[in-house]
């Protein structure tokens, strides 16, 4: 049994009314671990604090209880000015008697005093039993890896190399530029994709910083965060690289709606990357084009919103009619999307142009008319109640981004999640572009379709992100945390009660734990630098083995016991 | 059934397929016990009855010897379903184990009310359709009635508990060393009868996603409290909300410890078109 | 009669957030409960909550985060289909799922958390004292 002095604060004399401090102290006084109580007036003010810690290095206390508010309050900021003063995290425990008790039990003094009283005994329980965490640190390896050299590769690796990092920047095809390379202009300020694009190639080229690999695939990923090791064959030859951070960066593909409106089979129904290209080479000739929304999107294979297909509709068909004289441009839609500070303004411009919109419903889709060649599209206008035929010579198919094929493939190299449609996803909408695994970002249409801007936007942030884990020379697993200072520390395996059943490795969220064969039997293992300690194992572990120290078995088994 | 055993027996034999046999065998004293048939010739005491549940046995034979030892385990439905609730509980090794299964009677199967009185693999033996535990008169008169009622059913149940751990000391998927029903923190020492709520509703749940329900804690409790019956209701729950059973397959892990959802993507209705056009998508 | 006795396992990102925020709106709720943070619903060990039944107390509440809101990548997922299934061996044992009560993506608020607790006190005082022998 540790010693333990109990510091109570009176809170200004906030609580005092309700909480009978002598009562506490008489109560506390006869269980024979506590070595001092101690009333303070207000536990949170600098001169208490040093009175405070001068009274525990006189006492003969191994721990210290404080009875004060909540962690919330400023509960924390006590705790962390006796971690300032010497006193190690693990033996201070922290009672909330003034949100938990005081102020929610203000029309009943006589009971909130026995809550307090119970409520300290459970934290004496508590804070006995109460142990620390194992931690490890890692080396940071300080180059950066991108993988995708499309817009958000680009400038997350023009982000990094200015910082002044090295990146290692793969790219599955021959030349940077990704989707951008492919289209003629970008929405929403119809600038050309080239002069979008250049800056970044050229950075590419230049910086000696970055190291460009086209032709490489990713074969394996080895390490954890702060130290990855990623094979991958370059040009067809195999090779490694190291680094401390990974940004995922591989873009979307283009969704190909073969069997729909005829695309495939009949000449002049063509996606928006055909358009795209046509109008890049100069080959495109229309004068009545029509463009359908929506084709193999929002339904049921499909259930999302691109959030692209849109804008890109409203820029090429602006395009034509503002370019070509006399043009008939017609947008079927299944509502048009323009989220965002400028798309709608965007999107009032377009009109104003003279491109015609109808809405159609998702039960009643436009018709082709034509079986080699389109001649009209057949639409039930849905606002107006009236089919109308409209005359054309081009079908543009709009059509969502899709994820990469090889998505789900990656992502379990590199221990990251992909959402149900197999985009990256992040685990938490709080935490953007930040994945499983600490040091792996996702960013640009690998994440979720977006545009040219948006893709650079993220590249850019991911990039920063990535720097705060490349300027550390090492990173603790203890600091691993998505809120500074808020892990509670890691589990913990007894090696020699362990079974080897493997509920911890189903059940952890964060693939922290693995079982080893040792010395013939089978046993767990956890990954420190993985564990987020939310304690999934713990609970499913069937004889206690799987520990937080901070937060063991035995402590909540003896605060139960102390609860009332 | 009986010389179809141990005609397959023989043969594993023979062919060194397993190093050696698990089965029972009626030995000179008339007694049926356990027995490690390493050679052919003993073979012609193999019996199949009474039920004895080998897979603990089994388990512990495998681990106390070398890497290369294989043992072929002959095994009703409920012995192969702990042996590969064992297997993903990495305390055997899969490829060092064989089955023999053999298919229990249907006398057998309602005595145990047993839902599959057969193994997934069965080599000998007619398959009997199973009993559902909740139309058996035994089980329906437990558990019928309102809280109160069956509390006070349990309540005279367990009070005649002496505290043995018969029960766990019998159950093939109890593995654990040490266990936490001897742990201070959860169950007292030193009270008989067991504490209830902890004692046996902690290792009933312990097993909730792994009982295979063979019943050995039941037939090992020396004052007859129906243990089984606990683990009736979690295990419906199991296959009518997750379609899991545990013991049919050795890569399935329990849902309970996934965060997966059974839940749809969205619950919109879409019109037949999508579809149609989705089949020729597909095409 | 007397109050019964709760004891709250609160994930530390909601439950115990609500149950702070009710502390700090001085919002005036029943004595008999205690509140033991967790780090997460999903650390919540079934054990400890049968421990809790066996020592006298009435009613367990296990007050997680939203569904596809947790911190920790959906373990809060986890944690109810266990504590679901515990609830079936509770009805099984006739002491009722209603002691046990999961609530995951309420008592983020003060209000919220004022409510749950005081509608589990109300329906616990209806229930007969649970003998911890049963």
């Amino acid at each position: 049994m540790a010693n333990i002095s109990v510091f109570l604060c009176k809170c200004f004399g906030e609580i005092d009314n309700t909480i009978n401090f002598d009562f506490l102290r008489e109560e506390l006084s006869k269980d024979p671990s506590v070595v001092l109580i101690s009333i303070v007036d207000s536990l949170c003010l600098e001169t208490d604090i040093e009175k405070t810690v001068s009274q525990i290095r006189e006492s003969n206390s191994d721990k210290v209880l404080i009875a004060a508010c909540s962690t919330l309050s400023r509960g924390n900021l006590v705790i962390e000015s006796l971690i300032k003063e010497g006193v190690e995290r693990h033996k201070i425990g922290l009672v909330d008697i003034r949100e938990g008790c005081a102020w929610i039990h203000g029309d009943n003094p006589e009971d909130a005093s026995k809550k307090a009283k119970d409520l300290i005994n459970m934290g004496i329980a508590a804070l006995q039993h109460k142990d620390m965490s194992d931690d490890m640190s890692v080396t940071v390896h300080p180059n950066a890896l991108i993988i995708g050299a499309g817009p958000a590769g680009l400038a997350a690796a023009m982000s990094l190399a200015r910082t002044g990092f090295k990146v290692n920047l793969l790219e599955r095809s021959k030349v940077p530029g990704g989707m951008l390379k492919l289209i003629s202009r970008c929405y929403p300020d119809n600038d050309d994709a080239s002069n979008k694009l250049g800056p970044y190639l050229r950075e590419v080229e230049n910086n000696p910083l970055i190291t460009f690999y086209p032709q490489s695939k990713i074969t394996s990923v080895e390490g954890d965060t702060g130290n990855f090791t990623v094979h991958f064959s370059f040009q067809e030859k195999d090779s490694f690289i190291q680094a401390g951070v990974i940004i995922v960066a591989t873009g979307a593909k283009i969704f190909f709606p073969t069997g729909l409106y005829g695309y495939g089979e009949i000449k002049n129904v063509i996606n928006q990357m055909e358009f795209e290209r046509q109008s890049l080479n100069g080959s495109l000739e229309t004068k009545k084009p029509v463009f359908i929304q929506c084709v193999g999107a929002r339904n049921r294979e499909r259930p999302y919103c691109s959030t692209i297909c849109c804008p890109i509709s409203l820029k090429n068909a602006s395009r034509i009619a503002e370019d070509i004289p006399g043009a008939s441009v017609f947008i079927l839609h299944r509502g048009i999307m323009t989220p965002g500070n400028t798309l709608e303004k965007y999107y009032r411009d377009t009109l104003s142009s003279g491109v015609q919109f109808i809405r159609f419903e998702e039960e009643q889709p436009p018709r082709i008319i034509g079986s080699d060649y389109v001649e009209a599209v057949e639409v039930y206008d849905a606002i107006t109640g009236i089919t109308r035929k409209i005359e054309t010579d081009l079908v543009v198919l709009s059509t969502p981004l899709v994820p990469n094929n090889d998505n789900v493939q990656l992502a379990e190299m590199l221990d990251i999640e992909v959402d149900r449609y197999g985009f990256f996803s992040e685990i938490y909408p709080m935490h953007p572009l930040e994945t499983k695994t600490d040091g792996i970002f996702i960013c640009g249409s690998a994440r979720w379709p977006v545009s040219s801007d948006h893709s650079i936007l993220q590249g850019k942030a991911a990039a920063m992100k990535a720097v705060s884990y490349l300027r550390q020379s090492k990173i603790a697993a203890s600091t691993l945390s998505r809120v500074p200072g808020l892990k509670s520390g890691h589990a913990r395996v007894v090696p020699e009660s362990c079974t080897g059943c493997g509920n911890c490795v189903a059940a952890c969220p964060f693939d922290a734990c693995h079982i080893e064969k040792l010395e013939g039997r089978y046993i767990s293992i956890v990954n420190m630098m993985k564990c987020k300690a939310c304690g999934s194992c713990v609970s499913v572990c069937p004889n206690g083995t799987m520990q937080i120290p901070e937060h063991n078995y035995r402590m909540v088994g003896e605060m139960i016991k102390m609860a009332f | 059934m009986l010389e179809k055993t141990k005609n397959i027996a023989r043969q594993i034999l023979e062919e060194k397929k397993a190093s050696a046999v698990f089965g029972l065998m009626r030995n000179e004293w008339n007694i049926i016990q356990p027995h490690l048939f390493e050679d052919p010739a003993g073979l012609a005491n193999l019996v199949l009855e009474p039920k004895w549940l080998l897979a603990k046995l089994a388990m512990r034979i495998l681990r106390s010897s070398p890497e290369n030892y294989k043992l072929a385990v002959i095994c009703r439905g409920c012995d192969e379903r702990a042996l590969i609730e064992l297997i993903k509980r990495n305390q055997i090794e899969k490829e060092n184990l064989l089955t023999i299964g053999i298919a229990c009677s249907q006398e057998q199967a309602a005595i145990c009310l047993c839902d599959r009185p057969y193994p997934e693999k069965l080599d000998a033996g007619e398959k009997v359709s199973g009993v559902d535990p909740f139309q058996d008169e035994r089980v329906r008169k437990f558990l019928i009635g309102n809280d109160k009622e069956r509390m006070k059913r349990w309540a005279d149940m367990l009070k005649r508990c002496i505290k043995c751990y018969g029960c766990r000391n019998s159950c093939p998927i109890c593995i654990c060393e040490p266990c936490k029903l001897e742990d201070d923190v959860w169950v007292q020492r030193g009270v008989v009868p067991a504490e209830t709520i902890t004692f046996h509703l902690i290792r009933a749940f312990h097993l909730s996603d792994t009982c295979v329900a063979c019943g050995a804690c039941q037939e090992a409790c020396p004052v007859n409290i129906p243990l089984l019956y606990l683990q009736l209701g979690m295990r419906k729950t199991l296959r009518e909300k997750y379609g899991y059973e545990a013991g049919l397959d050795p890569e399935t892990k329990s849902p309970v410890l996934s965060s997966a959802f059974e839940k749809p993507d969205t619950d919109r209705e879409f019109p037949d078109w999508i579809n149609s056009l989705r089949e020729e998508d597909e095409s | 009669m007397n109050q019964p006795r709760i004891l709250i396992f609160a994930c530390k990102w909601c439950g115990f957030i609500g149950a702070d925020a009710a502390g700090k709106k001085r919002i005036s709720l029943p004595s008999r409960f205690r509140v033991i943070p967790m780090e997460c619903a999903s650390l919540v060990e079934t054990d400890a909550i049968l421990r809790a039944l066996a020592g006298g107390i009435d009613g367990i509440a296990v007050l997680g985060c939203h569904i596809g809101g947790c911190r920790y990548n959906n373990a809060n997922h986890t944690a109810i289909k266990r504590l679901e299934l515990l609830q079936d061996l509770l009805d099984t044992t006739g002491i009722g799922s209603s002691r046990l009560l999961l609530s995951f993506g309420t008592a983020h608020e003060d209000y919220q958390f004022e409510e749950i607790i005081k509608n589990f006190f109300d329906e616990l005082t209806l229930l007969p004292p649970l003998d911890p022998w049963l």
